[in-house]
C-alpha cells in the first residue's frame, strides 16, 4: 500500500474512533447507573488510547506510544477500578433524578455538539489526521460541562470532569503533530491521577458527614 | 552555584520529612526552616537575575527572569510567616480538640508541597509544566481547605476543587492552542512549549489561535486567580481553611495563578501587537474591584470579609496591568508585594479571634475585641489600615502609583472607577472592623480565655517588613521591579 493510502485509512480510523467517543459521551448523559457510567468512561478512554496509538503508528513517533500506554493504564484500568471501589464503599449505585430528564439532556447534548462544530470550523484546516476531530473534542468538553451541571452526585461530577479532560486530550492530538511534549503529557497524567484520588477522598468525607453525596445539599456558604 | 533547583527541593524535602518526623514541634520547625532557606535563596536569585537577566537550569527546563524572581520572594515571605504562625495555632487547635494530630500532620506535609508547587509555577520554563504545577497547587490546597472536616469546610473544598478543575481544564485547552500555534509555525520540526522559544517566535504565531488560547487561559487561570465573575469559590475557601492556609491562599496563591495568566498576556501581546488581552484584563479587573465593596459592606463573617478584600486587591492588580503603562505596571507589582505582607497578618489575627471566640461571625464576636485580645486587635487594626490604603503603608503608595499612571494615560473613567471602588471598600472595611475591634464588651458577653502573645512573631515580622519597605525600597528590589515591569510591558 502507498503511504498516502495508509494515511487515508489511519485518518478514517481516527475519525471513527473520535466519533465513537462522542457517542459514548451521549450515552453517559442519558445513563443514570453509576457503574455503567464508569464503564462507559473506561471505553471512551480506551478509544482515546487507540487514537493516540494510531497517531503514533502513523508518525512513527515512539513517545506517543507511551502516551497511549499511560492512557490505557491510567484512565482505562486504574481510575475506573478506583471509582468502582468507591461506589461499593459508599454504597450508592444510582444517580438520583438529574435536573433535566434524559430526552431533554440528549437534546442539549446535541445542541452543544453543534456548537462545538461551529466553533471548530475556522480551525479544521489545521488538523493533521482525521476529519472534525477538533469539533468532537470541543463537543466533549462542552457536554462534559453540561453533565457536571446536570448531575448532583459528587461522583458523577468527577466522571464529568474526566470526560472533559478526555476532550482536551483529543484536542491536543487533533491540533498538534504528535500530541503535547512528553514532559507535559506526564505532568497531566499524574495530575489527573492525583486529582481523582483527592476527589475520592473528598467524596468519601462528604458521604460520611452528610450521609449523602448529593452536592445540592452543599448550600450553606453564601454571600 | 545552582539556585533554582534548591528552591524547589527545600520545601519538597521538608514536606516529605514531615511524613516521618514524630514530633509536631519538629514538623513546624521543618516548615519554617524550608521557607527561610527559600527566602535566602530568593534574595540570592534576585542578585543573580539583576546581574545576568535570565537564570536557567537543567538545560533550560527551569528558568527565572525578574518577574519569576519577584514571585519567588513573595511566595517565600508569605509561606515563611505562615509556617511561623502555624506551630502555636495548631497546638491550640489540638488542645481545644478541634483538629486531630493526624490532620495536623496532613497540614505540615501538604503546606510545603503547596509551596513547592507554587515555586514550580514561577520557575518552569515550559507552559505545560506551568499548567501542571498550578494544578498541583490546587490539589494540595484543596485538602488543606478541607482540613477541619466540618460540613462547611467540605462544602468549600468541593466548590473550590470543582470550579478550579473546570477552570484548569480550560487553561489546559488554552495551552494546547498555544502549542498548536507553535506547531503550525514550524510544520517540519518539533516545536517546544518553552517560554523562551515561544517568545522568540511570537511574531510568527497564528494570531487567531493565540486569541482563542488567551480567552481559554483567561477564563481558566482567572478562575484560580479569583477574578469576578469566576470568584465564587474564593470567599468559601478562604473562610473555611485554617488561618495559616487562608493567609497563603490569599497572600500568594491568587497571585501565582495571576502570574500564569500574565505569561499568556505577555505572549498574546507580543504576537498580536493589539490591546486585545489587556482590554480583557482591564474589564474583568474593574468588575472584580467594583463587585467587592457591596459584599464587604453586607458581610457578617470576618474571614469572608477579608476574602472579598482580596478580591478587590487582585482586581486592582489586574486593572493596573490592563492599563498597561510603565507606571501602572510598576504599581501593580508593588501592590502584589505590599498586599502579600499585609493580608496574612489580617488572616493570622482572624485566626486568633476565631480560636478565642470559637466563631467568625460578627454577631458572635461582639464588640470590644481590643479589651480581651489587645495585641491581636492592634495587629489587626494596623494591617487593616494598611489594607485600606492609608499612609504611611505601602499599599497607599502603590494605589497612588496606579491612579496617577492611569490619569497620566488619560484613562479618566477607569481611574475614577478605581477610586470609587477603593473608597467604597475603605469605608466598608473600616466600618466593619471598628465595630468588632473597638468599643466595650457587652456586659453579658461570655468570658474567653486569652492568649496574649500568640502569633505575634509572624505578625510583627510582616508588619515590620511592610513598614520598612513602605518608607524605603532598596535599590536592587526597585531594579528588579523595573525589570519585571519591562517584561510585562513588552521588552524595552
Amino acid at each position: 500500500m502507498s503511504p498516502s493510502a495508509t494515511a487515508a485509512i489511519g485518518s478514517q480510523i481516527l475519525t471513527l474512533m473520535a466519533a465513537l467517543m462522542l457517542v459514548l459521551q451521549l450515552f453517559i448523559i442519558a445513563q443514570r447507573r453509576l457503574l455503567t457510567n464508569i464503564r462507559l468512561f473506561a471505553i471512551q478512554s480506551l478509544l482515546l488510547a487507540g487514537i493516540a496509538a494510531v497517531v503514533a503508528f502513523h508518525h512513527s513517533a515512539s513517545h506517543v506510544y507511551l502516551v497511549a500506554g499511560l492512557t490505557l493504564a491510567g484512565k482505562v484500568v486504574l481510575l475506573p477500578w478506583l471509582l468502582t471501589r468507591l461506589v461499593y464503599r459508599i454504597q450508592i449505585h444510582q444517580e438520583i433524578e438529574p435536573l433535566l430528564n434524559a430526552p431533554s439532556s440528549m437534546l442539549i447534548g446535541g445542541g452543544l455538539t453543534l456548537l462545538g462544530y461551529v466553533v471548530a470550523r475556522p480551525f479544521t484546516s489545521m488538523e493533521r489526521l482525521g476529519n472534525n476531530t477538533l469539533a468532537i473534542a470541543l463537543a466533549l468538553v462542552l457536554t462534559g460541562f453540561f453533565l457536571m451541571i446536570n448531575r448532583r452526585k459528587a461522583l458523577t461530577q468527577v466522571l464529568a470532569l474526566l470526560t472533559v479532560e478526555n476532550g482536551v486530550m483529543l484536542a491536543a492530538v487533533a491540533l498538534t503533530t504528535y500530541g503535547m511534549p512528553l514532559v507535559v503529557e506526564l505532568g497531566i497524567f499524574f495530575d489527573v491521577l492525583v486529582a481523582v484520588m483527592v476527589l475520592a477522598i473528598l467524596v468519601y468525607r462528604i458521604r460520611e458527614n452528610f450521609a449523602s453525596m448529593d452536592t445540592s445539599k452543599l448550600n450553606q456558604l453564601k454571600g | 552555584m545552582s539556585l533554582l533547583t534548591p528552591i524547589l527541593i527545600a520545601p519538597l524535602l521538608a514536606g516529605l520529612l514531615c511524613l516521618v518526623v514524630p514530633s509536631r514541634r519538629a514538623m513546624a520547625a521543618l516548615g519554617v526552616l524550608a521557607f527561610a532557606t527559600t527566602l535566602a535563596l530568593g534574595v540570592a536569585l534576585l542578585r543573580e537575575v539583576l546581574a545576568r537577566g535570565v537564570v536557567t537550569e537543567w538545560n533550560g527546563f527551569l528558568s527565572a527572569d525578574a518577574l519569576s524572581a519577584w514571585m519567588v520572594l513573595l511566595i517565600s515571605v508569605v509561606s515563611f510567616a505562615s509556617a511561623l504562625y502555624a506551630g502555636r495555632y495548631f497546638q491550640r487547635d489540638i488542645d481545644a480538640g478541634v483538629a486531630s494530630p493526624a490532620r495536623v500532620r496532613e497540614f505540615y506535609v501538604l503546606t510545603p508541597l503547596f509551596g513547592a508547587g507554587m515555586f514550580l509555577v514561577v520557575l518552569a520554563n515550559n507552559l505545560g509544566v506551568m499548567w501542571a504545577a498550578v494544578e498541583g497547587t490546587a490539589l494540595s490546597s484543596v485538602l488543606l481547605v478541607a482540613l477541619y472536616n466540618r460540613r462547611n469546610s467540605l462544602e468549600a473544598a468541593w466548590k473550590y476543587v470543582m470550579l478550579g478543575s473546570v477552570g484548569l481544564a480550560l487553561a489546559l485547552l488554552g495551552t494546547v492552542f498555544v502549542y498548536a500555534a507553535a506547531c503550525k509555525n514550524t510544520p517540519d520540526a518539533l516545536p517546544s512549549l518553552n517560554w523562551s522559544y515561544l517568545m522568540s517566535v511570537a511574531g510568527g504565531l497564528d494570531p487567531h489561535l493565540l486569541k482563542l488560547a488567551f480567552v481559554f487561559a483567561f477564563v481558566g487561570y482567572g478562575t484560580k486567580a479569583g477574578l469576578a465573575p469566576m470568584h465564587t469559590w474564593l470567599p468559601d475557601a478562604h473562610s473555611e481553611a485554617p488561618s495559616p492556609t487562608s493567609a497563603m491562599l490569599s497572600g500568594v496563591s491568587l497571585k501565582i495563578a495571576f502570574y500564569a495568566l500574565l505569561r499568556f498576556h505577555i505572549l498574546t501581546t507580543a504576537c498580536l501587537d493589539s490591546p486585545f488581552s489587556r482590554r480583557l484584563l482591564l474589564v474583568f479587573g474593574l468588575l472584580s474591584m467594583l463587585l467587592a465593596p457591596p459584599f464587604i459592606l453586607v458581610q457578617r463573617n470576618l474571614k469572608r470579609l477579608l476574602a472579598y478584600s482580596s478580591l478587590e486587591h487582585i482586581g486592582l492588580i489586574c486593572t493596573a496591568i490592563g492599563l498597561n503603562t510603565p507606571l501602572t505596571i510598576l504599581g501593580a507589582l508593588m501592590h502584589m508585594g505590599y498586599h502579600a505582607l499585609t493580608k496574612p497578618v489580617l488572616f493570622f489575627a482572624a485566626g486568633n479571634i476565631h480560636q478565642a471566640f470559637h466563631s467568625l461571625e460578627f454577631r458572635r464576636i461582639g464588640s470590644g475585641v481590643v479589651k480581651v485580645l489587645p495585641l491581636t486587635a492592634l495587629w489587626m487594626g494596623l494591617a487593616a489600615l494598611a489594607a485600606i490604603g492609608l499612609p504611611p503603608f505601602g499599599l497607599f503608595l502603590s494605589e497612588l502609583t496606579v491612579l496617577s499612571g492611569g490619569l497620566a494615560a488619560h484613562e479618566t473613567t477607569v481611574s475614577a472607577l478605581i477610586l470609587i471602588a477603593l473608597v467604597a471598600s475603605f469605608c466598608g472595611i473600616l466600618q466593619q472592623l471598628t465595630r468588632i475591634l473597638l468599643g466595650a464588651r457587652r456586659p453579658d458577653a461570655r468570658p474567653i480565655e486569652t492568649h496574649r502573645l500568640d502569633g505575634a512573631p509572624a505578625m510583627i515580622l510582616l508588619l515590620g517588613a511592610l513598614l520598612l519597605f513602605s518608607v524605603w525600597l532598596p535599590t536592587p528590589l526597585l531594579d528588579l521591579l523595573r525589570q519585571a515591569a519591562a517584561i510585562i510591558g513588552g521588552q524595552p
